[in-house]
């Protein structure tokens, strides 16, 4: 059934109340004007006409009056039945109870089949009358029956307008009216965009995102939901939403962050004594230790820059959850962020017997990324390459354009992953199937590598094989190719990031070009 | 102009200590504040050619003194280059205000004594 808008729905709603006003007002205007001739002639042709007769005159024009009104009213109670009926169906908010099938009147009056065919038509096109609770139909009141569950449950018409909202959903109304969602995605497609690829390609489809807040971290009635979504073409209610409230499951995991990053600000003072001494005792000591000693001083290094490392992950996947990541895009080469890294990524991969081999074209076109946020995610995913294979494994780093952007991929030829477990790979604190038994680490890293990529206006891919390696893919967009969108944006460009606190990451898309 | 004396106001006694250790192994005229205070009253009595300066201070922020010193009218210390070495996660609002009276902003857990010399030495050389 085709969704009315609010004017007219307001007209369907207006047709009864007034129909009987100007009927019942026409009707006991009539009765008057006939009571007040009545009495008018009768005072001309018998002016000495006695008391009594005139208390006569008075009863019986009351008693039509009321007859009247009596009459009118019922011969308008099937107009009455059938626009409520009709009012009801179309799902406009209404005072009138909508007319029972069961009620005797209706059988006395053979208007039964006529509501019945109203009914059924709005069955037949597949909306369910809002029946009133006492006919104990199936589908009695089920409006105002799911305002009791806490799960929330939101329906979208076609345009992605929301036609229906009950009240656990979490859902905002501006100032004209309208209704949106109250959710905060984070690097997953949102709801609108998942409908909105659903419309070209699916009839049916269905998708479930976890673990998605209302409000931002710290912000008073947070609520975390896991939200379910299906999607059928062509029905009136084309989306339909449902939202498990799992806060209770998920907030202190949330909590736990928080106090995450208070540890990483304490962590990163002896991580600062111990890379430093090091770093010293290195380069003084060079000349008496022995090659045993040389290479425990590497694995000591090591360590400590991939600690320092972490705790960076850590810190940022903190800000981003709290929208706080800031990020910085600027004209950048890949071969200067690589070189910033370079060092500490060969001495990595020589501790663990890794052969890492890097391959930037000198002519390779510039980016537009975040120098420090981009070293980030390459040393994440050299670390991973490194600890994801196998001794005397190599490890190669490669750049190259395609079109508008610059790929750098990072391959290992190690343990590699089914594809079942690709689709995961992304999410905060997962770890792969084999890794949680094999390698130490804290699953965030190609969670924040993913959010710091796409921050960037860039995209992050994987190929993997089982047992043969996988590849890690960055495309970058050549600077060039959003130079005047990211001027258009201001100098400035962090003041966008931060103005956009809620979903900058799609507005950052905004020059992905 | 070369970068021959420095400044570090820094309370953590190991960073401290790890930091004059180096620069005065390179060579480095280095004196070493510990609160923030001293530090203010030290950047002011001798005109060094290069302050490092922590955040997290006792007794005076190292906001605050960069504030004092660069923040006004005048520079109070025109012929000083100023690098912040924090390994505080500062506001974004608050780590702008630094840097734009600083000539460096560095995550001190990123930064050892070989990456700090090269800094110095670049920074003095682009002077």
């Amino acid at each position: 059934m085709a969704v009315k808008s609010a004017a007219e729905g307001e007209l369907l709603n207006r047709f009864w109340p007034r129909y009987r006003r100007v009927t019942m007002t026409r009707a006991v205007l009539a009765q008057l004007t006939v009571c007040v001739a009545i009495v008018a002639i009768v005072l001309t042709l018998y002016p000495d006409l006695p008391l009594d007769a005139w208390a006569l005159v008075v009863v019986m024009s009351a008693a039509s009056l009321a007859l009247t009104v009596i009459i009118t009213l019922l011969a308008m109670r099937p107009l009455k039945d059938l626009s409520s009926a009709l009012v009801h169906i179309a799902g406009e908010p209404t005072g009138l109870t909508p007319p029972n099938l069961n009620d005797g009147f209706y059988m006395r009056s053979r208007l039964r089949p006529l509501l019945k065919q109203i009914y059924d038509l709005a069955m037949s096109q597949g909306s369910s009358p809002r029946s009133d609770e006492k006919s104990g139909a199936p589908y009695a009141n089920i409006a105002a029956q799911l305002n009791h569950t806490a799960t929330g449950i939101v329906m979208l018409d076609s345009n992605g307008q929301i036609i229906y909202a009950n009240q656990s959903a979490p859902v905002l109304i501006d100032g004209n009216g309208k209704k949106s969602l109250e959710l905060i995605f984070d690097v997953d497609q949102n709801i609108t965009e998942w409908v909105a690829e659903r419309g070209e390609h699916d009839v049916h489809a269905e998708k479930v995102w976890r673990r998605i807040a209302n409000k931002l971290t710290g912000e008073p009635d947070r609520r975390l939901f896991d939200v379910y979504v299906s999607y059928d073409k062509g029905s009136e209610a084309e989306t339909i939403i449902t939202l498990f409230d799992n806060t209770n499951q998920y907030q202190p995991e949330d909590d736990d962050l928080d106090f995450i990053a208070f540890a990483a600000h304490e962590l990163r003072g002896p991580i600062t004594v111990i890379r430093g001494y090091l770093d010293s005792l290195n380069d003084e000591l060079a000349a008496i230790t022995t090659g045993d000693q040389k290479e425990l001083f590497q694995r000591l290094i090591v360590s400590a820059n991939r600690l320092s490392g972490y705790v960076n992950n850590i810190l940022n996947a903190s800000r981003f959850d709290r929208r706080h990541l800031k990020i910085h895009i600027g004209e950048q080469n890949v071969a200067n962020i690589y070189a910033t890294i370079a060092d500490d990524m060969q001495l990595r991969a020589s501790a663990q017997q890794r052969l890492l081999s890097v391959n930037i074209p000198a002519n390779l076109p510039n980016i537009a990324a975040d120098l420090n946020s981009m070293t980030e995610v390459f040393g994440n995913l050299i670390d991973n390459a490194i600890k994801y294979s196998n001794d005397g494994g190599s490890i190669e780093v490669i750049a190259a354009v395609n079109g508008n952007f610059v790929d750098v991929s990072v391959t290992d030829h190690g343990i590699g992953m089914p594809s079942n477990v690709i689709g995961n790979l992304f999410h905060k604190f997962y770890r792969s199937h084999r890794s949680r038994e094999t390698v130490a680490g804290t699953g965030i890293g190609l969670y924040i590598s993913k959010a710091i990529v796409e921050s960037n206006g860039g995209k992050i891919s994987v190929k993997s094989v089982e047992g043969r390696g996988s590849t890690f893919i960055v495309s970058l967009p050549i600077y060039a190719t959003v130079a005047d969108k990211l001027k258009a944006l201001g100098n400035n460009n962090q003041d966008f990031i931060e103005r956009s606190s809620d979903g900058w990451i799609k507005n950052h898309g905004a020059f992905r070009g | 102009m070369a970068i021959k004396t420095i400044l570090i106001i820094e309370d953590d006694r190991f960073i401290g200590e790890m930091y004059v250790r180096s620069l005065k192994n390179a060579g480095y005229d280095v004196d070493w504040m510990v609160d923030g205070n001293d530090g203010l009253i030290a950047a002011r009595n001798r005109p060094y050619d290069l302050m490092l300066l922590d955040v997290m201070l006792p007794e005076r922020r190292g906001s605050e003194i960069l504030q004092i010193l660069r923040g006004g009218v005048d520079d109070l210390i025109p012929g000083t280059k100023v690098v912040v070495l924090t390994n505080f996660d500062q506001t974004e609002e608050a780590r702008n205000n630094m840097e734009k009276h600083a000539d460096g902003y560095l995550i001190k857990a990123e930064i050892t004594p070989k990456k700090l010399l090269a800094i110095i030495e670049k920074l003095g050389a682009s002077a």
